[in-house]
Protein backbone atom coordinates (compact mmCIF):
# COMPACT_ATOMS: atom_id res chain seq x y z
CA UNK A 1 0.00 0.00 0.00
CA UNK A 2 1.78 3.52 -0.85
CA UNK A 3 2.45 5.48 1.71
CA UNK A 4 0.08 8.60 2.13
CA UNK A 5 1.18 11.79 1.73
CA UNK A 6 2.56 14.48 4.29
CA UNK A 7 -0.05 17.19 5.35
CA UNK A 8 1.72 19.62 3.69
CA UNK A 9 1.91 18.24 0.28
CA UNK A 10 -1.93 17.36 0.63
CA UNK A 11 -2.03 21.24 1.15
CA UNK A 12 -0.07 22.06 -1.88
CA UNK A 13 -2.11 19.21 -4.01
CA UNK A 14 -5.31 21.53 -2.77
CA UNK A 15 -3.24 24.67 -3.82
CA UNK A 16 -3.17 26.08 -0.59
CA UNK A 17 0.53 26.29 -0.65
CA UNK A 18 3.68 26.28 -3.43
CA UNK A 19 6.24 23.82 -3.71
CA UNK A 20 8.57 26.48 -2.87
CA UNK A 21 6.63 26.67 0.39
CA UNK A 22 7.62 23.65 1.29
CA UNK A 23 10.62 22.12 3.71
CA UNK A 24 13.49 20.88 1.38
CA UNK A 25 12.53 17.15 2.43
CA UNK A 26 9.20 17.12 0.80
CA UNK A 27 9.78 18.90 -1.97
CA UNK A 28 10.69 15.54 -3.93
CA UNK A 29 7.25 14.20 -2.50
CA UNK A 30 5.75 17.53 -3.59
CA UNK A 31 6.98 16.86 -7.20
CA UNK A 32 5.90 13.72 -7.58
CA UNK A 33 2.58 14.47 -5.89
CA UNK A 34 1.81 17.42 -9.09
CA UNK A 35 3.28 15.10 -11.77
CA UNK A 36 0.98 12.53 -10.70
CA UNK A 37 -1.88 14.88 -10.63
CA UNK A 38 -0.92 16.43 -13.61
CA UNK A 39 -1.45 13.43 -15.60
CA UNK A 40 -5.20 12.80 -14.36
CA UNK A 41 -7.67 13.81 -16.86
CA UNK A 42 -10.06 16.24 -15.69
CA UNK A 43 -11.89 16.13 -18.48
CA UNK A 44 -15.71 16.00 -16.93
CA UNK A 45 -17.49 12.89 -17.68
CA UNK A 46 -20.71 12.99 -19.87
CA UNK A 47 -23.38 10.35 -20.41
CA UNK A 48 -25.38 10.27 -23.33
CA UNK A 49 -28.96 11.98 -22.93
CA UNK A 50 -30.31 8.34 -23.69
CA UNK A 51 -28.37 6.83 -20.69
CA UNK A 52 -29.49 9.61 -18.03
CA UNK A 53 -33.25 9.40 -19.20
CA UNK A 54 -33.24 5.24 -19.05
CA UNK A 55 -31.69 5.59 -15.77
CA UNK A 56 -34.06 8.53 -14.26
CA UNK A 57 -36.93 6.40 -15.77
CA UNK A 58 -36.05 3.06 -13.70
CA UNK A 59 -35.57 5.04 -10.74
CA UNK A 60 -39.21 6.80 -11.64
CA UNK A 61 -40.42 3.22 -12.03
CA UNK A 62 -39.09 2.05 -8.36
CA UNK A 63 -40.13 4.72 -6.73
CA UNK A 64 -44.27 4.65 -7.90
CA UNK A 65 -43.99 0.81 -7.27
CA UNK A 66 -46.54 0.36 -3.79
CA UNK A 67 -44.77 -3.15 -3.05
CA UNK A 68 -41.24 -1.75 -3.64
CA UNK A 69 -42.29 0.81 -1.51
CA UNK A 70 -43.96 -1.58 1.17
CA UNK A 71 -41.05 -3.94 0.96
CA UNK A 72 -38.48 -1.04 1.93
CA UNK A 73 -40.94 0.51 5.00
CA UNK A 74 -40.95 -2.92 6.12
CA UNK A 75 -37.08 -3.65 5.97
CA UNK A 76 -35.73 -0.08 6.67
CA UNK A 77 -34.54 -0.20 10.53
CA UNK A 78 -36.41 2.53 12.41
CA UNK A 79 -36.55 3.42 15.78
CA UNK A 80 -39.53 2.66 17.61
CA UNK A 81 -40.57 3.66 21.36
CA UNK A 82 -43.08 1.41 23.26
CA UNK A 83 -44.32 3.15 26.54
CA UNK A 84 -46.13 0.87 29.01
CA UNK A 85 -48.98 2.23 31.04
CA UNK A 86 -49.87 -0.56 34.10
CA UNK A 87 -51.39 -0.75 37.04
CA UNK A 88 -48.89 -1.86 39.34
CA UNK A 89 -52.06 -4.13 40.94
CA UNK A 90 -51.84 -6.27 37.63
CA UNK A 91 -48.31 -6.58 37.57
CA UNK A 92 -48.32 -9.86 40.33
CA UNK A 93 -51.18 -11.69 38.12
CA UNK A 94 -49.19 -11.12 35.00
CA UNK A 95 -45.95 -13.00 36.41
CA UNK A 96 -48.04 -15.57 37.94
CA UNK A 97 -49.62 -16.07 34.67
CA UNK A 98 -46.01 -16.14 32.89
CA UNK A 99 -44.76 -18.17 35.14
CA UNK A 100 -47.71 -21.03 35.05
CA UNK A 101 -46.90 -20.68 31.05
CA UNK A 102 -43.00 -21.44 31.56
CA UNK A 103 -44.02 -24.31 34.04
CA UNK A 104 -46.45 -25.64 31.97
CA UNK A 105 -44.41 -25.80 28.77
CA UNK A 106 -41.32 -26.74 30.43
CA UNK A 107 -42.17 -29.98 32.35
CA UNK A 108 -39.86 -31.77 34.03
CA UNK A 109 -39.63 -35.48 34.03
CA UNK A 110 -40.27 -36.48 37.64
CA UNK A 111 -36.76 -37.89 38.62
CA UNK A 112 -36.49 -40.67 41.06
CA UNK A 113 -34.52 -39.99 43.69
CA UNK A 114 -31.87 -42.45 44.69
CA UNK A 115 -33.40 -42.90 48.20
CA UNK A 116 -36.46 -44.45 46.24
CA UNK A 117 -34.54 -46.88 44.00
CA UNK A 118 -34.06 -50.65 45.90
CA UNK A 119 -31.96 -53.19 43.72
CA UNK A 120 -34.19 -55.93 42.82
CA UNK A 121 -32.67 -59.74 41.60
CA UNK A 122 -34.44 -61.47 39.15
CA UNK A 123 -33.80 -64.78 38.55
CA UNK A 124 -34.99 -67.50 36.07
CA UNK A 125 -34.14 -71.51 35.82
CA UNK A 126 -34.54 -71.92 31.78
CA UNK A 127 -31.97 -74.70 31.17
CA UNK A 128 -31.06 -74.82 27.08
CA UNK A 129 -32.31 -71.07 26.59
CA UNK A 130 -30.01 -69.22 24.48
CA UNK A 131 -31.52 -65.89 25.75
CA UNK A 132 -33.70 -64.82 28.59
CA UNK A 133 -34.40 -61.27 29.42
CA UNK A 134 -36.88 -59.56 31.72
CA UNK A 135 -39.39 -56.63 30.73
CA UNK A 136 -42.46 -55.22 33.00
CA UNK A 137 -43.34 -51.67 33.79
CA UNK A 138 -39.99 -50.55 34.83
CA UNK A 139 -38.27 -50.73 31.84
CA UNK A 140 -41.69 -50.13 29.34
CA UNK A 141 -42.18 -53.73 28.60
CA UNK A 142 -38.90 -53.53 26.60
CA UNK A 143 -37.72 -56.99 25.84
CA UNK A 144 -34.10 -56.17 25.22
CA UNK A 145 -33.99 -53.60 28.36
CA UNK A 146 -32.44 -55.91 30.77
CA UNK A 147 -30.37 -59.16 29.63
CA UNK A 148 -30.21 -61.82 32.25
CA UNK A 149 -27.24 -63.82 32.44
CA UNK A 150 -26.71 -67.72 32.77
CA UNK A 151 -25.41 -67.96 36.42
CA UNK A 152 -23.08 -71.48 36.22
CA UNK A 153 -23.89 -74.00 34.27
CA UNK A 154 -27.20 -75.34 35.68
CA UNK A 155 -29.73 -73.40 33.71
CA UNK A 156 -29.90 -70.28 36.35
CA UNK A 157 -30.06 -67.11 34.60
CA UNK A 158 -30.29 -63.75 36.78
CA UNK A 159 -30.02 -60.27 37.06
CA UNK A 160 -30.15 -57.35 38.94
CA UNK A 161 -32.04 -54.21 38.55
CA UNK A 162 -32.43 -50.92 40.45
CA UNK A 163 -36.25 -50.12 40.41
CA UNK A 164 -38.28 -47.24 42.44
CA UNK A 165 -40.68 -48.22 44.84
CA UNK A 166 -44.21 -48.92 43.48
CA UNK A 167 -45.53 -52.03 42.81
CA UNK A 168 -44.53 -53.07 39.02
CA UNK A 169 -45.62 -55.63 36.68
CA UNK A 170 -43.25 -58.10 34.91
CA UNK A 171 -42.56 -61.44 32.71
CA UNK A 172 -39.13 -62.90 31.36
CA UNK A 173 -38.88 -63.10 27.59
CA UNK A 174 -37.15 -66.64 27.06
CA UNK A 175 -35.24 -66.99 23.01
CA UNK A 176 -37.00 -63.11 21.83
CA UNK A 177 -40.25 -64.54 22.20
CA UNK A 178 -41.57 -66.90 24.98
CA UNK A 179 -43.38 -64.57 27.63
CA UNK A 180 -43.24 -67.04 31.07
CA UNK A 181 -44.16 -65.52 33.93
CA UNK A 182 -42.10 -65.91 36.88
CA UNK A 183 -42.52 -69.42 38.37
CA UNK A 184 -41.33 -68.40 42.00
CA UNK A 185 -43.89 -66.00 42.35
CA UNK A 186 -47.95 -65.54 41.81
CA UNK A 187 -48.97 -64.87 38.66
CA UNK A 188 -52.10 -62.37 37.26
CA UNK A 189 -54.24 -62.77 34.67
CA UNK A 190 -52.43 -60.07 32.01
CA UNK A 191 -55.53 -59.06 30.08
CA UNK A 192 -54.22 -60.64 27.16
CA UNK A 193 -54.77 -64.60 27.79
CA UNK A 194 -51.32 -64.80 29.43
CA UNK A 195 -50.03 -64.06 33.00
CA UNK A 196 -47.95 -61.51 34.72
CA UNK A 197 -46.12 -61.29 37.84
CA UNK A 198 -46.03 -58.71 40.46
CA UNK A 199 -42.96 -57.31 42.52
CA UNK A 200 -43.61 -54.85 45.00
CA UNK A 201 -40.84 -52.49 45.78
CA UNK A 202 -41.07 -50.70 49.56
CA UNK A 203 -37.77 -48.97 51.04
CA UNK A 204 -37.50 -51.86 53.17
CA UNK A 205 -36.89 -54.00 50.17
CA UNK A 206 -38.81 -56.47 47.31
CA UNK A 207 -41.21 -59.04 47.60
CA UNK A 208 -42.98 -60.52 44.84
CA UNK A 209 -46.94 -60.86 44.94
CA UNK B 1 -49.98 -0.87 27.07
CA UNK B 2 -52.74 -0.60 28.87
CA UNK B 3 -54.60 -2.80 31.06
CA UNK B 4 -57.24 -3.99 29.14
CA UNK B 5 -54.37 -4.76 26.41
CA UNK B 6 -52.47 -6.69 29.06
CA UNK B 7 -55.82 -8.21 29.99
CA UNK B 8 -56.54 -9.51 26.92
CA UNK B 9 -52.64 -10.43 26.12
CA UNK B 10 -52.77 -12.69 29.05
CA UNK B 11 -56.25 -14.11 27.72
CA UNK B 12 -54.87 -14.84 24.47
CA UNK B 13 -51.74 -16.77 26.56
CA UNK B 14 -54.01 -18.87 27.89
CA UNK B 15 -56.10 -19.76 25.24
CA UNK B 16 -52.86 -20.76 23.69
CA UNK B 17 -52.21 -23.40 26.45
CA UNK B 18 -52.16 -26.58 25.98
CA UNK B 19 -55.06 -28.60 27.99
CA UNK B 20 -54.01 -31.39 29.53
CA UNK B 21 -55.91 -33.98 27.62
CA UNK B 22 -53.69 -32.69 24.14
CA UNK B 23 -50.71 -32.92 26.31
CA UNK B 24 -51.75 -36.63 27.42
CA UNK B 25 -52.55 -37.37 23.67
CA UNK B 26 -48.98 -35.47 22.34
CA UNK B 27 -47.22 -38.20 24.81
CA UNK B 28 -49.22 -40.77 24.32
CA UNK B 29 -48.11 -40.73 20.40
CA UNK B 30 -44.37 -40.06 21.47
CA UNK B 31 -44.28 -42.81 24.19
CA UNK B 32 -45.99 -44.98 21.63
CA UNK B 33 -43.79 -43.93 18.40
CA UNK B 34 -42.36 -47.08 16.73
CA UNK B 35 -43.96 -49.33 19.18
CA UNK B 36 -47.07 -50.29 18.61
CA UNK B 37 -49.20 -50.16 15.31
CA UNK B 38 -50.12 -46.60 14.01
CA UNK B 39 -53.91 -47.80 14.25
CA UNK B 40 -53.40 -48.95 17.85
CA UNK B 41 -51.66 -45.68 18.90
CA UNK B 42 -54.22 -43.75 17.20
CA UNK B 43 -57.27 -45.59 19.27
CA UNK B 44 -55.42 -45.58 22.44
CA UNK B 45 -54.56 -41.42 21.41
CA UNK B 46 -58.09 -40.91 21.51
CA UNK B 47 -58.57 -43.35 24.80
CA UNK B 48 -55.81 -41.45 27.01
CA UNK B 49 -57.45 -37.81 25.99
CA UNK B 50 -60.87 -39.19 27.14
CA UNK B 51 -59.18 -40.42 30.41
CA UNK B 52 -57.11 -37.40 31.06
CA UNK B 53 -59.79 -34.77 30.54
CA UNK B 54 -61.81 -36.79 33.25
CA UNK B 55 -58.66 -36.59 35.56
CA UNK B 56 -57.41 -40.56 35.24
CA UNK B 57 -53.65 -41.39 34.94
CA UNK B 58 -52.84 -42.31 30.93
CA UNK B 59 -49.57 -44.11 32.26
CA UNK B 60 -51.09 -47.44 32.94
CA UNK B 61 -53.19 -47.26 29.27
CA UNK B 62 -49.64 -46.22 27.49
CA UNK B 63 -48.17 -49.47 29.84
CA UNK B 64 -50.75 -51.76 28.65
CA UNK B 65 -50.39 -50.57 24.79
CA UNK B 66 -47.00 -51.24 25.26
CA UNK B 67 -47.10 -54.74 26.80
CA UNK B 68 -49.74 -55.98 24.31
CA UNK B 69 -47.57 -54.76 21.57
CA UNK B 70 -44.10 -56.03 22.71
CA UNK B 71 -46.36 -59.27 23.28
CA UNK B 72 -47.27 -59.47 19.95
CA UNK B 73 -50.88 -59.36 20.90
CA UNK B 74 -53.63 -58.54 17.75
CA UNK B 75 -54.32 -54.81 17.72
CA UNK B 76 -57.92 -54.85 18.36
CA UNK B 77 -57.28 -57.02 21.23
CA UNK B 78 -54.84 -54.34 22.77
CA UNK B 79 -57.07 -51.84 21.91
CA UNK B 80 -59.93 -53.49 23.75
CA UNK B 81 -57.66 -54.21 26.46
CA UNK B 82 -56.89 -50.76 27.29
CA UNK B 83 -60.06 -49.23 26.89
CA UNK B 84 -61.12 -52.03 29.86
CA UNK B 85 -58.46 -50.65 31.70
CA UNK B 86 -59.22 -47.01 31.39
CA UNK B 87 -63.09 -48.57 32.63
CA UNK B 88 -61.72 -50.24 35.63
CA UNK B 89 -59.13 -46.67 36.62
CA UNK B 90 -62.52 -45.24 36.24
CA UNK B 91 -64.35 -47.30 38.91
CA UNK B 92 -61.91 -47.97 40.89
CA UNK B 93 -61.52 -43.83 41.37
CA UNK B 94 -65.58 -43.74 42.51
CA UNK B 95 -64.80 -46.78 44.79
CA UNK B 96 -61.57 -44.73 46.34
CA UNK B 97 -63.28 -41.86 46.44
CA UNK B 98 -66.33 -43.60 48.14
CA UNK B 99 -63.89 -44.42 50.27
CA UNK B 100 -63.02 -40.96 51.63
CA UNK B 101 -60.09 -40.88 49.53
CA UNK B 102 -60.76 -37.83 47.34
CA UNK B 103 -58.07 -37.91 45.07
CA UNK B 104 -56.77 -40.88 45.45
CA UNK B 105 -52.93 -41.42 43.80
CA UNK B 106 -52.58 -42.44 40.33
CA UNK B 107 -51.06 -45.73 41.87
CA UNK B 108 -54.23 -45.99 44.17
CA UNK B 109 -56.14 -46.21 41.19
CA UNK B 110 -54.25 -48.62 39.07
CA UNK B 111 -53.98 -50.96 42.27
CA UNK B 112 -57.31 -50.39 42.38
CA UNK B 113 -57.99 -51.44 38.89
CA UNK B 114 -55.15 -54.08 38.90
CA UNK B 115 -57.90 -55.61 41.83
CA UNK B 116 -60.93 -54.84 39.93
CA UNK B 117 -59.28 -56.77 36.91
CA UNK B 118 -58.35 -60.17 39.49
CA UNK B 119 -62.10 -60.49 40.77
CA UNK B 120 -62.74 -57.98 43.68
CA UNK B 121 -65.35 -55.97 43.81
CA UNK B 122 -66.19 -52.02 43.64
CA UNK B 123 -66.89 -52.39 47.36
CA UNK B 124 -63.96 -54.75 48.14
CA UNK B 125 -61.58 -52.03 46.16
CA UNK B 126 -64.17 -49.16 48.84
CA UNK B 127 -63.87 -51.21 51.72
CA UNK B 128 -59.54 -52.01 51.21
CA UNK B 129 -59.02 -48.28 50.50
CA UNK B 130 -61.26 -47.24 53.36
CA UNK B 131 -59.30 -49.42 56.28
CA UNK B 132 -55.90 -48.90 54.20
CA UNK B 133 -55.70 -44.88 55.31
CA UNK B 134 -54.24 -43.50 56.73
CA UNK B 135 -51.40 -45.89 57.89
CA UNK B 136 -51.08 -48.30 54.89
CA UNK B 137 -50.86 -47.34 51.12
CA UNK B 138 -53.75 -48.80 49.01
CA UNK B 139 -52.10 -49.11 46.54
CA UNK B 140 -49.80 -51.86 48.04
CA UNK B 141 -52.92 -53.74 50.18
CA UNK B 142 -55.16 -53.46 46.67
CA UNK B 143 -52.22 -55.78 44.91
CA UNK B 144 -52.12 -57.90 47.48
CA UNK B 145 -55.54 -59.09 47.45
CA UNK B 146 -55.67 -59.20 43.99
CA UNK B 147 -52.44 -61.41 44.26
CA UNK B 148 -54.65 -63.34 47.03
CA UNK B 149 -57.29 -63.92 44.68
CA UNK B 150 -55.17 -64.79 41.63
CA UNK B 151 -53.80 -67.77 44.06
CA UNK B 152 -57.08 -68.89 44.12
CA UNK B 153 -58.32 -67.00 47.92
CA UNK B 154 -62.02 -66.25 47.40
CA UNK B 155 -62.05 -62.50 47.08
CA UNK B 156 -64.46 -61.80 49.97
CA UNK B 157 -61.88 -63.90 52.06
CA UNK B 158 -59.12 -62.61 51.31
CA UNK B 159 -60.67 -58.97 51.22
CA UNK B 160 -60.90 -60.07 55.16
CA UNK B 161 -58.06 -61.28 55.88
CA UNK B 162 -56.62 -57.95 55.20
CA UNK B 163 -59.15 -55.78 56.76
CA UNK B 164 -58.74 -58.07 60.12
CA UNK B 165 -54.93 -58.34 59.66
CA UNK B 166 -55.00 -53.84 58.71
CA UNK B 167 -57.11 -53.29 62.08
CA UNK B 168 -55.14 -55.50 64.06
CA UNK B 169 -51.79 -53.24 63.38
CA UNK B 170 -50.33 -56.05 61.30
CA UNK B 171 -46.90 -53.85 58.94
CA UNK B 172 -47.01 -53.84 55.63
CA UNK B 173 -43.86 -55.86 55.70
CA UNK B 174 -46.53 -58.67 57.19
CA UNK B 175 -49.06 -57.67 54.75
CA UNK B 176 -46.72 -58.52 52.25
CA UNK B 177 -45.70 -61.91 53.51
CA UNK B 178 -49.46 -63.40 52.83
CA UNK B 179 -49.14 -64.67 49.72
CA UNK B 180 -46.23 -66.12 50.13
CA UNK B 181 -48.03 -67.57 52.84
CA UNK B 182 -50.62 -68.34 51.57
CA UNK B 183 -48.62 -70.46 48.40
CA UNK B 184 -46.70 -72.61 51.40
CA UNK B 185 -50.26 -73.57 52.98
CA UNK B 186 -51.06 -74.72 49.46
CA UNK B 187 -47.97 -76.72 49.10
CA UNK B 188 -48.16 -78.24 52.00
CA UNK B 189 -51.83 -79.46 50.85
CA UNK B 190 -54.03 -76.79 51.55
CA UNK B 191 -56.19 -75.34 49.45
CA UNK B 192 -56.08 -71.63 48.77
CA UNK B 193 -59.25 -70.90 50.86
CA UNK B 194 -57.92 -73.27 54.20
CA UNK B 195 -54.92 -71.35 53.83
CA UNK B 196 -56.25 -67.90 54.11
CA UNK B 197 -58.88 -69.37 56.82
CA UNK B 198 -55.93 -70.62 58.82
CA UNK B 199 -54.17 -67.70 58.97
CA UNK B 200 -57.46 -65.28 59.40
CA UNK B 201 -57.93 -67.97 62.78
CA UNK B 202 -54.62 -66.95 63.52
CA UNK B 203 -55.19 -63.31 63.43
CA UNK B 204 -58.10 -63.45 65.34
CA UNK B 205 -56.39 -65.41 67.88
CA UNK B 206 -53.54 -62.77 68.47
CA UNK B 207 -56.59 -60.08 68.27
CA UNK B 208 -58.10 -61.55 70.95
CA UNK B 209 -54.55 -62.03 73.07
CA UNK B 210 -55.09 -58.15 72.83
CA UNK B 211 -51.85 -56.04 73.18
CA UNK B 212 -52.20 -53.76 70.34
CA UNK B 213 -49.64 -51.53 71.11
CA UNK B 214 -46.88 -50.60 69.10
CA UNK B 215 -44.59 -52.69 71.38
CA UNK B 216 -46.97 -55.56 71.09
CA UNK B 217 -46.98 -55.64 67.37
CA UNK B 218 -43.08 -55.93 67.48
CA UNK B 219 -43.51 -58.83 69.71
CA UNK B 220 -46.34 -60.46 67.74
CA UNK B 221 -44.89 -59.79 64.29
CA UNK B 222 -44.67 -62.97 62.21
CA UNK B 223 -41.11 -64.02 61.34
CA UNK B 224 -40.42 -62.64 57.52
CA UNK B 225 -39.58 -65.06 54.37
CA UNK B 226 -35.57 -65.23 54.05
Amino acid sequence: MKKPYHDLVKRLLDGELRLAELPPDLRAEGEEALRLLGAVDRTPVTLSPAVTSRVMATVRERTRSPARRAWRWLVTPRNVEVRFRIRPWLVAPALAAAAALVLVLARPQTPVSSTNVVFVRFMLHAPGAKSVTVAGTFNQWDQNAAPLIPAGTDGVWTTTLALPVGQHQYAFVVDGRRWVADPAAPAIDDGFGRRNSVVAVTRQGARTL
Amino acid sequence: MSAPWLTVAMVAVAAHLPTRSALASQDVAARLEGRAPAAVVKAVQTIAQDAAARGLPVEPLIQKTLEGSAKGVPAERVVAAVRLLAARLDEARTALRDAGIATPEPEALEGGAYALSAGLSADQVRDLGRVSRPLYDPALTLHIAATLTALGVPARQGVQLLLHMIQAGRTSNELLDLPGEVQASMARGASAAQAAEALDIDEGALGQHGSHGEEGREHQARPHRP
